[in-house]
């Protein structure tokens, strides 16, 4: 178990360094951030030919994590807007900030279980049918077997979120998701969605894919991605055993302010949930280097599963 | 200096003065001592993720929770063997208490009581009234404030609690012991709990008292014991192994906990349309 834990941590942290290396992150400041809220936008918002707000850009200006955004207290929906101000996003809820004592690092074990607390700690949660209860808090509660992006698989939509790179041509975008191997072991996902108007392929027609069947378009400013066709083969966050059905349908919001790129999903699955569920909105910041690259992902090949004995989540 | 300067200067360090000992003695301490409970609890954490570009503070990382136990309550005005099923949350105040009761010789009867926020009502099954013909939600406002004070009197809610009341909760010394008295808020208000702290700075006893006659029926101790992580998720949150109320002295609910299950579980409390619906003064309990 212990070695487990080191292994994975020791791939975070190599993870970490490499995409400080590769991905060519800013990181200008003075020292290490202390607030987590999403950054605010600055700079002007760049148009396309067709006048369009262009996303085209690598979306890992924070570096703190391998997407990008802010860390993952935040992509869970609690900010920490100072040193004595924390907030739940969702409900606005105040939530009591305890100051550090002393500057010693955790442990493997503490910061493990504090990381599995802290993720779990937000109030947006998308409410299922009474009788998926018990199946959603097993989901979790064994996610180190159950979690299918723990087996190398594709992390799926919405779970992908805000992609590490968006190209934006005329008539489609593409999006790109490296692959975090020895962190969370999900695998290398792109997404290539048309914006020419064109409509979806009736759902029982299509098989279902990890990915789906995404068509987009311009609403003002907020380029939309509309998706169906999934398979069940995934969960739709990082935390809480959100699994789902072939009929989801998923339709994502990716507005640009300046340098900063405002990504929430709104889940529909009638066989699921009791009513559809949004995201807590997720804020990426663009890479200001123009020279910005995206490393090359990691391998993903799960070797730790076997080895895990006790139901302690990472 | 004029004299208006001079009186200014004067008024201003007399002002200093006078505040001073208050936050010397005052404020120091109670943060001091909320800080120790809710550590002891093991409320607080922070993250080392992307340590090398981050130094976030700590979090109250408390929401939801799941206990089981068995024991005895109250039915009737006699103690009868009880199974105990608890799922609480605090982002919603909310929590689903569900009681197996095997009265001497008699059937089980199971009961399924749940609030939130200013809703209460009973279910027939978990999740009652939420999909058409899967069960019967009945409405029971009148127990909103009864059930919200049981979230609120466990050890996690008086913390929260008091982090909430900011200057108005406050900290003394009884009998040796260090003592947090904390005015409950909104629904609550009129109530106020004392909690105890014993040597390791956990919360071994808290009492609700009601300043409002009107709410008398709601005065009750509850008093915690037998710490320690109780979770098959280990999380380091530290919960009582046995918890005992008490109504006026006498005890109206003892339980042994099985498995307090702190990893913020998947546990929802949405309100049926129908009790949405319902009027205040339903007085089902």
């Amino acid at each position: 178990m212990a070695v487990s834990r080191r292994v994975i941590t020791t791939a975070a942290a190599l993870c970490f360094a490499t995409a400080a290396v590769f991905a060519q992150n800013p990181a200008p400041r003075t020292g290490p951030r202390t607030v987590n809220a999403p950054p605010k936008p600055t700079g002007t918002m760049p148009r396309a030919a067709d006048g369009h707000p262009d996303l085209t850009g690598v979306w890992n200006g924070l570096g703190d994590n391998l997407n990008g955004v802010p860390n993952q207290i935040a992509n869970n929906g609690i900010a920490i807007e100072s040193e004595t101000v924390a907030r739940d996003l969702h409900s606005g809820q105040m939530v009591t900030v305890f100051p550090r004592l002393n500057n010693r690092p955790q442990n493997n074990e503490q910061a493990e279980r504090a990381a599995a607390l802290l993720r779990r700690s937000g109030s947006n949660r998308p409410i299922y049918k009474p009788e998926y209860w018990d199946m959603v808090k097993y989901n979790d509660h064994n996610a180190n077997e159950e979690d299918p992006s723990n087996n190398c698989m594709p992390a799926g939509v919405p779970r992908g979120a805000i992609p590490s790179y968006i190209a934006q041509f005329p008539n489609h975008v593409m999006f790109v998701y490296p692959g975090q191997g020895g962190l969370i072991a999900t695998q290398t996902m792109y997404r290539m969605i048309p914006t020419d108007g064109r409509k979806h392929t009736p759902l029982q027609e299509l098989d279902g894919t990890y990915t789906g069947e995404s068509i987009a378009h311009w609403d003002g400013d907020t380029l939309v991605v509309d998706s169906w066709g999934f398979n069940a083969n995934t969960w739709f966050d990082q935390i809480g055993g959100y699994m789902h059905g072939e009929n989801m349908h998923v339709i994502e919001r990716f507005r640009r302010d300046g340098n900063t790129l405002t990504w929430t999903a709104t889940v529909e699955d009638p066989d699921y949930l009791l009513e559809p569920w949004t995201t807590t909105p997720r804020v990426a910041l663009l890479n200001p280097r123009p020279d910005a690259m995206l490393p090359e992902s990691q391998p993903c090949s799960e070797r730790d599963l076997a080895h895990i004995v006790t139901k302690e989540h990472h | 200096m004029t004299s208006a300067i001079r009186a200014t200067f004067v008024c201003a360090l007399v002002g200093i003065c006078a505040v001073t000992p208050a936050l010397a003695q005052g404020t120091p301490e109670r943060a001091k001592v909320l800080r120790a409970a809710a550590d002891a609890l093991g409320m607080g954490r922070w993250s080392d993720i992307g340590g090398a570009n981050t130094r976030l503070p700590g979090i109250d990382i408390v929401n939801t929770m799941e206990l089981q136990g068995s024991g005895t309550s109250d039915m009737g005005g006699r103690q009868v063997k009880t199974e105990f099923h608890i799922a609480l949350g605090y982002n919603p105040v909310a929590a689903r208490i569900e009681l197996t009761r095997t009265p001497d010789g008699g059937a089980a009867q199971h009961v399924i009581q749940t609030v939130r926020d200013t809703y209460a009502w009973n279910e027939s099954e978990v999740g009652a009234g939420l999909v058409s013909g899967k069960g019967v939600a009945t409405p029971a406002m009148a127990a909103v404030r009864e059930r919200l004070l049981q979230v609120w009197m466990l050890p996690y809610g008086v913390v929260k609690a008091a982090y909430a009341a900011g200057d108005k909760a406050v900290v003394s010394t009884e009998a040796g012991a260090t003592v947090i008295t904390v005015p409950l808020s909104g629904q609550l208000a009129g109530i106020t709990l004392k909690a105890t702290l014993d040597a390791k700075n956990l919360i071994n006893k808290v009492e609700a008292r009601a300043d409002n006659p009107a709410l008398a029926n709601l005065a009750c101790t509850v008093e915690y014991s037998n710490y320690a992580d109780h979770a098959e998720v280990l999380t380091d949150v530290q919960t009582p192994g046995r918890i005992v109320a008490k109504e006026g002295g006498r005890t109206v609910l003892d339980m042994t906990v099985k498995t307090w299950e702190t990893n913020n579980p998947y546990l929802v409390f949405p309100v049926p349309p129908n009790v949405k619906a319902a009027p205040a003064s339903t007085t089902s309990r």
